[in-house]
């Protein structure tokens, strides 16, 4: 289970990041105590770090700054302040992200699962059963046979992918489209799923993804 | 300053000057002075007379002169004081300290109100961050909660929220924005993901193309400046939007078209206007006449020009052209 540590000082905001986290089924630390945030960070032995920019005390950029120089865990920006001046230091000083509240809760995670997806550099090719999935090449291969996926079954595919046996909902891969420019409606995301559902039968994998009525789905 | 209008100034003078000289040449008379005499000393008073009211009038003339014509070419007026010499005569000294104390006193004027209304800026800056956070928590409590129920009026109490922020920031003197390369795509592309329920909800459909351009620009006021146009696309009921870009050698133009109720063509030229809301604004009870006013001022302040073309019934075109200056570049 992947760690993440919020640094928020809004206690409400605080909970309920980390209750939306837990849901998606990452593991928490909440950071409460701001007197040396900065060996917090250090001590806990993350996956990724939320950090807000205005802290009691102490900045989150200047916090960052310091981070960098010892971790290269990955780090990512959560503030309501917009401004660019903001972003261009935060990500100069070696934030993954910068994320302006108010969030759409939706499109943090999908960002949390890009950011966490980079750092993982050296991670093993991503495998649906037997096959292997290349995202570079939008393609599932198996037993020597490969399948192109257009650009919109892939990030429906590794979004179902990254959360295989779970329920993904219409409104969350709607979502994920959207993220990435693909501004599609509700007819062509069904179309797109059923040609997906296609395309997994043809490499052997029959009712790969399953539908759940007013819920989603769920690729097995 | 004329000749002529220096004397008619000095007119009460020459009369006391005229009427003395008569007295002394009744008191002449009557000592039986002899008239060769009194002619030279005619000849004498009136010559030096005119030597000293012309020198009077030269040394007025050359000061004033330049007072007026440095005024003249000034582009911002109040700045005449600092540009003033002190001049040598009485009239001259006593004018030149008012104008001195006048505009000192202007200036710390001046001051206090700019320190109020960055003092104000500062605050409304310091708010929005505030009320933000409520915001962000009610709407993660809604998405925990399973209840998306509030999410449509969360979405419009951060819509006006924003308002208040750009208002304050298309108005400050100082310089708070970062002008870098801002992908017009990315920056379309946040704004479409976070107004995709509502553009949903209407079956609106988005079409792009041609966006792979960078612009030159802050970012999150171009994301600002968009959502406003996205915005007005939704209140004015559109079906269709269609955002293209077009590149020029030195000019990037972005189109931002909807199929919506469009603008009478009499109200085309003022859209850009303070609380102008027009005929739509009377039939949409949504307008405040703001949106476009705040999208105006915020790309004047960063040199792109904003323009407008619409058909009532048929379309709204909103174009935004982005300057190619290589000088932004080393920035």
């Amino acid at each position: 289970m992947k760690k993440i540590i919020i640094i928020e000082d809004e206690s409400a905001l605080r909970d309920e990041l980390a209750v939306l986290l837990q849901n998606a089924g990452y593991e928490t630390v909440c950071v409460t105590n701001y007197d040396n945030v900065s060996e917090q960070m250090k001590d806990a032995d993350a996956d990724l770090i939320l950090l807000d920019i205005n802290l009691p005390n102490v900045n989150g950029e200047t916090l960052l700054q310091e981070f960098r120089r010892r971790s290269e865990t990955p780090v990512i920006m959560l503030t309501s302040r917009t401004n660019e001046i903001d972003e261009v230091l935060s990500i100069s000083y070696g934030a993954d992200d910068y994320i302006t509240k108010p969030y759409n809760p939706t499109i943090l995670l999908l960002r949390i699962s890009a950011v966490l997806k980079r750092s993982a550099k050296n991670a093993t090719v991503q495998k649906y059963h037997e096959a292997e999935v290349s995202t570079v090449k939008g393609s599932l291969v198996r037993n020597g046979t490969e399948l192109i996926l257009t650009k919109n079954e892939m990030i429906i595919f590794q979004l179902l992918l990254d959360r295989m046996g779970e329920i993904v909902t219409r409104d969350e891969l709607m979502t994920a489209l959207w993220d990435n420019d693909e501004f599609v409606n509700d007819n062509a995301l069904s179309v797109n799923i059923s040609r997906l559902r296609g395309k997994l039968a043809e490499l052997g994998y029959p009712d790969a993804i399953e539908t759940r009525k007013k819920q989603g789905y769920i690729l097995k | 300053m004329r000749l002529t209008e220096f004397m008619r100034d000095r007119l009460t003078a020459y009369l006391i000057y005229a009427i003395t000289w008569v007295l002394v040449l009744i008191f002449l008379f009557a000592f039986h002075v002899p008239a060769e005499a009194v002619i030279i000393v005619s000849i004498l008073v009136l010559l030096g007379a005119v030597a000293a009211e012309l020198w009077a009038f030269l040394r007025k003339r050359s000061y004033y002169d330049k007072l007026v014509s440095d005024l003249s070419q000034l582009d911002k007026k109040y700045l005449l004081s600092e540009m003033l010499d002190e001049p040598e005569f009485l009239d001259g000294h006593i004018l030149y300290e008012a104008i001195r104390e006048a505009d000192k006193s202007m200036c710390e004027h001046i001051a206090e109100y700019r320190r109020e209304s960055s003092d104000f800026r500062e605050y409304i800056e310091l708010w929005v961050h505030e009320i933000k956070l409520p915001v962000a928590g009610l709407q993660l409590m809604c998405h925990n909660d399973g209840n998306t129920r509030y999410n449509e009026q969360l979405r419009r109490i951060d819509e006006y929220i924003e308002n208040v922020l750009y208002y304050a920031r298309s108005g400050s003197a100082e310089k708070d924005y970062i002008i870098k390369p801002v992908s017009l795509k990315r920056t379309f592309g946040e704004i479409a993901v976070r107004n995709r329920e509502e553009l949903q909800e209407r079956g609106i459909s988005l079409s792009t193309s041609d966006l792979e351009a960078e612009v030159m620009t802050d970012g999150k006021w171009l994301s600002f400046i968009l959502g406003q146009l996205m915005s007005n696309s939704l209140k004015y009921g559109a079906t269709e939007i269609i955002v293209t870009g077009e590149d020029f050698p030195d000019r990037t133009v972005l189109h931002f078209r909807d199929n919506g109720i469009g603008i009478p063509e009499s109200d085309l030229p003022q859209i850009f206007e303070k609380s102008f809301t027009g005929e739509n604004g009377r039939t949409h009870n949504k307008s405040t006449g703001m949106g476009l006013y705040i999208v105006k001022k915020l790309c004047d302040r960063l040199g792109h020009t904003v323009e407008a073309s619409s058909v009532q019934g048929e379309f709204t075109e909103i174009s935004i052209t982005f300057g190619k200056n290589e000088l932004y570049k080393f920035e």
